[in-house]
């Protein structure tokens, strides 16, 4: 490749040719770069503004307003993790402090009724001073002994909620309710402001939407600032940050500080949304969910917190048992058109999913004849009242009509599948076909069995799969853009 | 503090038994930590995935009351079948979720690690349920097999326990400072590169030292179900933070240190436990944990590595 001018490197100069190669996807996103500031904020403005102008419905709005709570939870979570680099796993453990000082401080637990604009401020400054506090002791250490510590301290606060119902202190005789237990805090106060009290979902989906903004610009200016290019500086190399005379421990427990502040913040505005708080609510599964939100999004990229919320929230909502589309369950189309997509994506030449496909098809099609000669009433029989994939798939796969077999055999077979996709990575590529071919047979008989009967397990086994193949295969995640590494 | 006495040898005995059980956990922490630099986070899980091997096994030798084959060898073979297990699911956790990362930033495997340990949950919350599984232990060995020492009772389970933590750790030692193998991981501990420019197949190394501290970890997971009798798929968070613990309080890469860790903190916590209040049994790891990290980062054990550039 030709330099061009003196001064300019090879990167630079190659500019056309990379954004030739650029996807669809990737053009879309720069062409909306390319447009005007304004027209940029409008856009992604009005539509969230209009929203309870548009539906009525209190689902859609709630969900709605989940995508905002997580946006600003996955921003703040962003400022730890992608600029500053620390790995922080008690976040979560911020948001429920949030929570539960907010439910403290405004129930009838101890009668006591803060102010919202006082408690809500106060329960960001707490958030901020226990991560400071956590900070102090393992930030000076490895990123390893932070990851732990924190997930430590997340594990330790589900277990201090759930036992701090009977709470003695010593020297005194009294037991004390001070979490509630599993049982929680109900009957909090709703959020209220020089006497306008937000008590309807739509309230709460503008305040959350407007918290979201506030997070966004505050992030973004604080990136642009001089402390984003210090946090830079020290995810990129900490020991030459330091040589520049950046103080890095001390900004390292900024960071840190600033994203407990931010999920404190939102935990006291989730409490008086939900109206109460429970142990369950800030347990791992919400750690993991914010992780996959920010991996997925792309750690660092701002925009990509949003899409990673709103991908991995609005998603299972979307999916979800009953929705339909021509009698088809939505989830069966995703299945199995989301398989084949993956595969046309994955199989390299295009050709060879010819041959797979029809393997697939014929050597189903046969083994249920098989299943059906041998036990003709075992097997689930196709009906005309169900949808047409569930009747295709019927003639196709033998699914035992016994329910607890069905259930056993899928459960085996899942492990199968793991197995098998495990094996697929370290077999050699021209090897691959047959097991290949094995694996998604296996796999359209665990989903007919096992996926679709528990989705909201499936729904986090791919969570929990997705962070790793991500992490493997495309760091920058869906939205990110790929950092040139100078080694 | 008459009362303190009196309890103080049961106590011991049975911060025995859980500190054994921790030290197998920390081993694999600790090797994988000495050979890779890596914290898996997945181990704790590999543990839990070891007990339900060992259920399942149970479940297929003991159908209803009493077992097909003599209970010795029952315990036997689900010990194997889950060493076994366990060692090849760590195996596909080193292939699958951190070989391409080795020379990534240090964030990523542990990202990686987290979706596994969260994969792995939910493979056994979706194939087993969200319910506690019972090993009937009893079926075994009968609970009335115990040495009675008058202020304690030892019981068979627990002997059993204990016997094969201390063999395993036995062999360990044994296979760290006496085989060739053993020799391998100590150079890719301290120096991945010049181990390769050595000879050594680094990979191999690595694949093996997963393996055997996986094998470790499913091994205490069957133990752990052996005494406690109740397992599910929850189990292996909580183990992974004490076996963590453990490894850290002994000096991290260690593997006496795993062991005397492991010990020091079953001690302190059913000491804790025993003495204080059974509700903040899991908050006292973190505490060591976090006291540990304050005044001796370094561990028990450890030796302060200096820091290269």
């Amino acid at each position: 490749m030709s330099v061009d001018k003196f001064g300019q490197d090879e990167w630079v100069s190659q500019v056309g040719t990379r954004r030739r190669d650029e996807t669809r996807l990737q053009l879309f996103i720069r062409r909306l770069r390319e447009l005007p500031r304004l027209v940029q904020i409008g856009l992604l403005i009005a539509l969230p503004l209009a929203l309870p102008l548009l539906t009525a419905n209190d689902y859609v709005l709630r969900v709605a307003g989940l995508i905002c709570l997580y946006s600003v939870l996955a921003l703040g979570l962003n400022i730890v993790v992608g600029f500053v680099g620390l790995l922080d796993l008690g976040y979560v453990a911020f948001f429920g402090m949030g929570g539960y000082g907010y439910a403290l401080l405004s129930s009838a637990q101890f009668n006591i009724h803060v102010p919202t604009l006082i408690s809500v401020p106060l329960m960001g400054l707490l958030a901020a001073g226990m991560g400071i506090l956590l900070g102090l002791p393992s930030l000076r250490l490895s990123g390893d002994y932070l990851a732990i510590v924190t997930l430590g301290f997340g594990q330790v606060f589900v277990q201090l909620t759930t036992a701090m119902n009977r709470v003695q202190f010593p020297g005194s005789d009294q037991v004390i309710n001070l979490t509630g237990g599993p049982n929680g805090i109900p009957d909090l106060d709703r959020l209220h402001v020089f006497g306008l009290s937000a008590s309807s979902v739509t309230a709460y989906y503008y305040v959350l939407l407007a918290s979201l903004v506030i997070v966004l610009i505050f992030v973004y200016r604080l990136n642009q600032s001089r402390l984003g290019r210090a946090w830079r500086a020290i995810r990129e190399d900490s020991l030459a940050a330091e040589a520049m005379g950046i103080p890095t421990n001390r900004l390292r427990l900024l960071g840190f500080a600033i994203g407990a502040g931010i999920a404190g913040i939102m935990g006291a505005i989730f409490a008086a949304w939900q109206q109460s708080v429970f142990p369950g609510n800030f347990d791992v599964t919400l750690l993991i969910t914010l992780y996959a939100m920010v991996v997925l999004g792309g750690v660092g990229s701002l925009y990509g917190m949003v899409l990673g919320a709103f991908v991995i929230t609005a998603l299972p909502e979307v999916l979800r048992p009953g929705t339909q589309i021509a009698g088809m369950e939505l989830a069966q189309i995703a299945f199995y058109g989301g398989t084949l997509a993956l595969l046309t994506i994955l199989i390299r030449p295009r050709w060879r999913l010819v041959p797979i496909l029809a393997a697939l098809a014929v050597g189903g099609v046969i083994i249920h004849a098989v299943f059906a000669g041998l036990a003709p009433d075992a097997l689930l029989v196709p009906d005309e009242k169900l949808s047409l994939i569930s009747n295709l798939v019927q003639h196709w796969l033998p699914i035992p009509l016994n329910v607890p077999l069905a259930t056993n055999l899928g459960n085996l077979a899942f492990f199968a599948v793991v197995i098998l996709l495990v094996l697929l990575t370290q077999v050699p590529k021209n090897a691959r076909i047959f097991p290949l071919i094995v694996t998604l047979y296996l796999l359209a008989f665990v989903w007919e069995t096992r996926l679709s009967k528990e989705p909201s397990t499936t729904n986090l086994l791919l969570t929990g799969a997705m962070l790793v193949i991500l992490m493997n295969y495309r760091p920058q995640g869906l939205f990110g853009q790929r950092r040139v590494e100078i080694a | 503090m008459q009362l303190f006495l009196a309890q103080l040898p049961q106590q011991l005995v049975n911060g025995l038994t859980l500190g054994a059980v921790y030290a197998l956990i920390a081993l694999g922490y600790s090797m994988v930590y000495g050979v890779l630099g890596l914290l898996n986070f997945a181990h704790g899980d590999v543990y839990m995935v070891g007990a339900f091997i060992g259920y399942g096994v149970f479940s297929v030798l003991v159908p209803v009351s009493t077992p097909l084959i003599p209970a010795a060898l029952v315990i036997a073979v689900m010990l194997l079948i889950a060493m076994l297990g366990t060692g090849l699911l760590g195996v596909g956790i080193e292939w699958i979720a951190y070989r391409r990362l080795r020379n990534a930033p240090r964030i990523a495997p542990l990202i990686s690690g987290l979706g596994v340990s969260f994969f792995l949950q939910n493979a056994i919350l979706l194939t087993q349920s969200a319910k506690y599984r019972t090993y009937r232990t009893e079926l075994l060995i009968p609970s009335s097999w115990r040495l009675d020492f008058g202020v304690a009772q030892l019981s068979a389970t627990r002997i059993l326990v204990i016997a094969v933590a201390v063999l395993l750790m036995i062999g360990l030692t044994w296979l760290v400072q006496r085989t060739r193998l053993g020799r391998a991981m100590r150079a890719v501990s301290i120096d991945r590169e010049a181990a390769a420019m050595m000879g050594v197949d680094v990979d191999r190394v690595i694949l093996l030292t997963f393996f055997i501290g996986s094998a470790l970890a499913g091994t205490a997971g069957v133990l752990v179900g052996l005494v406690f009798n109740q397992v599910w798929h929850f189990m292996g968070f909580t183990a992974g933070l004490k076996g963590f613990t453990a490894a850290v309080l002994g000096g991290i890469g260690n593997i006496p240190g795993a062991m005397l860790g492991g010990l020091v903190l079953g001690m302190v916590e059913t000491l804790a436990v025993g003495f204080i209040s059974s509700t903040y049994k899991d908050v006292i790891a973190f505490v060591v944990l976090v006291l540990v990290l304050l005044i001796k980062p370094s561990g028990l054990l450890g030796t302060r590595a200096p820091q290269k550039v």
